[in-house]
């Protein structure tokens, strides 16, 4: 075979998937308390939606990358 | 029973063979039959000498049809100094072919040498051939305190189309206690081998049966089926889950059994039971785990170096003769180690067959499980097995992955090389995109040309220029086919195929209104017309050429966008 092989390794290093799985899962969960405080405090009037669905969104999306992250770590490589 | 059906099988052989092919000699047979084990295996070197009148390129070899029953793996390779059964890496290739006038109950394969014999010529090769279930146990039944016996039957001459001048066998036995074995002239017996031989100048197809009648302790572990599945994460691993059926496939456990002969005195007690197995896994395999369908078996150890990690397992109890057990064993190997990236396409290297040693498997299933959304799968075997494939849903799927289902019959640890797939990622698109933008640069080549000619006016120069722009966009072109051919022959193109055919297409036509405008200008100028007639001539091709261009330029970044 004429071109050397290159072998394939995961776009993330192996020994980061605890750290990141901990650290987007504070994150989320962090940005998910925000949003609850939110609209516990906030009355009819003056509440937005732009706010909450920003909120909603950017915490979903750390939550799922956190989630993803600690099946990984926990050896479900997925 | 079966004795005396092999002598009437070589005595009709013997009395219906036909004269012998006249061009090969074998000069020397060297045989040695290794019965050290259940699988046993018989490496012979062979010198072939050509005698007859013309080049010839293959060898053929014979086994008597009982024999080639149980032939697991053959393999015919140069001729290395220290020869031990190890599997080398250059092999010739062999087929089963079916020659006329030859006498029946023999199988044929033929060896196909790397070069051509002369006349004259002698060369050198092994053979290696594994049978497996070879070794019958008599007595046929055994208490759980008695050795085992095994009778092992093959002749003392070897059995071929071609005259043999002078041939040796050597029979290595487990242990030095033997019950009987035939005797011929010239039989020696030394220490735990017996030797045959050597016998000089033997027709073709002659043979002489000999049974050897000896103990044989070690462990006839038979897996009945084996289901093993490969399932590829791109995140970093590569799972493997091995589902075992084994049997002990020596002689059959009578009477009672007693739980505590064997673990007072071991081994004394049932020396054939297979206490243990020994797994030679891959090095780095990590999260290893032993478990069967009661739950996780703890009897296991697991020692590793930097070449293998060597798994030692114990059965939930000892397996006797005709016993059988089922159980699990899973490994994690690093992605690195398997999967690697070539051409643009990406394929797994790994090995076929089980990581346990000196294991016979009757049905071998390797299933492997690809990531979602692969497709164009492809096999790279060392031999032949069936295929199929199917699709298996796993942790957080959408369609299901690709499962390839790999299945073969009758295997040996010979047959444990390494088998690669092919999954691919489309490059092919990427050269086809280099190619189009040379042939731009080489129309570009061509209006510069132009615009030099009407500033010097100078014909000649533009000619030239012309020439070698064609030489190029020949060459181009003949690069561009054999791209454009696999891109419409491999179905993960389909999409882009399209798309890549429009461009193709529009960049001819661009070439061609082109090339007309570059001829309409020259020729004006060698007709030395006014430059206000030139430029109304080719104004309308101007047009049509800016126009294509466009379009040309909008597919490119499409297809560099994929």
């Amino acid at each position: 075979m004429a071109p050397p092989a290159k072998p394939i390794t995961s776009p993330v290093s192996d020994a980061w998937y605890p750290t990141l799985a901990l650290l987007m899962l504070s994150i989320g969960l962090v940005v998910t308390a925000s949003f609850f405080i939110y609209e516990a405090t906030s009355s009819k009037r003056n509440r937005s939606l732009a706010k909450e669905l920003i909120t909603g969104g950017v915490a979903s999306v750390f939550l799922g990358f956190g989630s993803l992250f600690l099946l990984l770590s926990a050896g479900v490589y997925v | 029973m079966g004795i005396s059906r092999f002598v009437l099988l070589v005595f009709t052989i013997s009395m219906l063979a036909s004269p012998a092919l006249s061009d090969l000699v074998l000069s020397k047979v060297d045989r040695r039959i290794y019965l050290t084990s259940h699988i046993v295996r018989i490496s012979s070197t062979l010198e072939v000498e050509n005698a007859g009148p013309e080049t010839v390129s293959k060898v053929l070899l014979a086994f008597p049809d009982l024999q080639a029953q149980n032939l697991a793996y053959l393999m015919a390779s140069p001729h290395e100094a220290k020869a031990k059964f190890k599997v080398s890496v250059v092999s010739f290739p062999i087929d089963v072919v079916k020659p006329e006038d030859m006498p029946p109950g023999v199988t044929f394969y033929s060896v196909s040498l790397p070069q051509g014999l002369t006349v004259g010529a002698s060369f050198t090769f092994d053979v290696l051939a594994v049978f497996t279930h070879a070794l019958r146990p008599m007595p046929e039944q055994i208490g759980q305190a008695d050795i085992q016996l095994v009778l092992y039957q093959d002749s003392a001459y070897y059995l071929s189309p071609y005259v043999v001048k002078v041939q040796s066998l050597s029979l290595k036995l487990p242990d030095s206690r033997i019950e009987s074995y035939t005797t011929l002239e010239s039989t020696k017996v030394q220490g735990s081998e017996i030797k045959y031989g050597p016998y000089e100048n033997l027709p073709a197809f002659s043979s002489s049966p000999i049974t050897v009648h000896f103990q044989n302790n070690l462990p006839f572990t038979i897996a009945q089926e084996l289901v093993r599945e490969i399932e590829i994460s791109h995140w970093g691993n590569v799972l493997v889950t091995e589902h075992y059926k084994l049997i002990h496939g020596g002689a059959q456990s009578k009477g009672e059994f007693s739980r505590l002969e064997p673990q007072a005195r071991e081994n004394v007690q049932g020396p054939s039971a297979v206490r243990y197995l020994v797994a030679h896994l891959p090095p780095r395999a990590h999260s290893v785990y032993y478990r069967d369908a009661i739950g996780n078996i703890s009897t296991s150890h697991l020692r590793g170096d930097s070449k293998k990690a060597e798994l030692l397992i114990e059965p939930r109890y000892p397996m006797f003769g005709g016993w059988r057990t089922a159980f699990t064993i899973g490994y994690g190997l690093p992605l690195q180690d398997c999967l690697y990236e070539s051409e643009g396409r990406r394929f797994l290297n790994i090995t076929f067959s089980s990581p346990v040693i000196e294991l016979v498997i009757d049905t071998l299933i390797v299933k492997v499980v690809l990531p979602e959304g692969s497709s164009d799968i492809s096999v790279a075997a060392p031999f032949f097995m069936k295929q199929c494939q199917e699709t298996k849903i796993s942790h957080l799927d959408i369609v299901g992955r690709p499962v390839v289902v790999l299945e073969k019959t009758n295997l040996v640890p010979e047959h444990n090389q390494y088998f690669q797939q092919w999954e691919e990622v489309r490059v092919a698109i990427q050269h086809v995109h280099n190619i189009i933008c040379q042939c731009l640069a080489t129309h570009d080549k061509l209006e510069a040309s132009l615009r030099d000619l009407s500033r010097t006016g100078e014909v000649q120069a533009c000619k030239a220029a012309r020439k070698s722009t064609d030489g190029l966009l020949k060459e181009l072109s003949k690069e561009l086919k054999p791209l454009m051919t696999f891109l419409q022959s491999s179905p993960s193109a389909v999409q882009v195929l399209s798309k890549v055919e429009e461009l193709v297409a529009k960049e001819r036509e661009l070439l061609e209104k082109l090339m007309a405008k570059h001829s309409t200008a020259v020729e004006a100028y060698d007709k030395k017309s006014g430059a206000r007639d030139i430029e109304s001539r080719i104004a309308l091709q101007q047009q049509k050429i800016t126009a294509l261009r466009q379009e040309v330029d909008d597919l490119l970044e499409f297809i560099d966008e994929i």
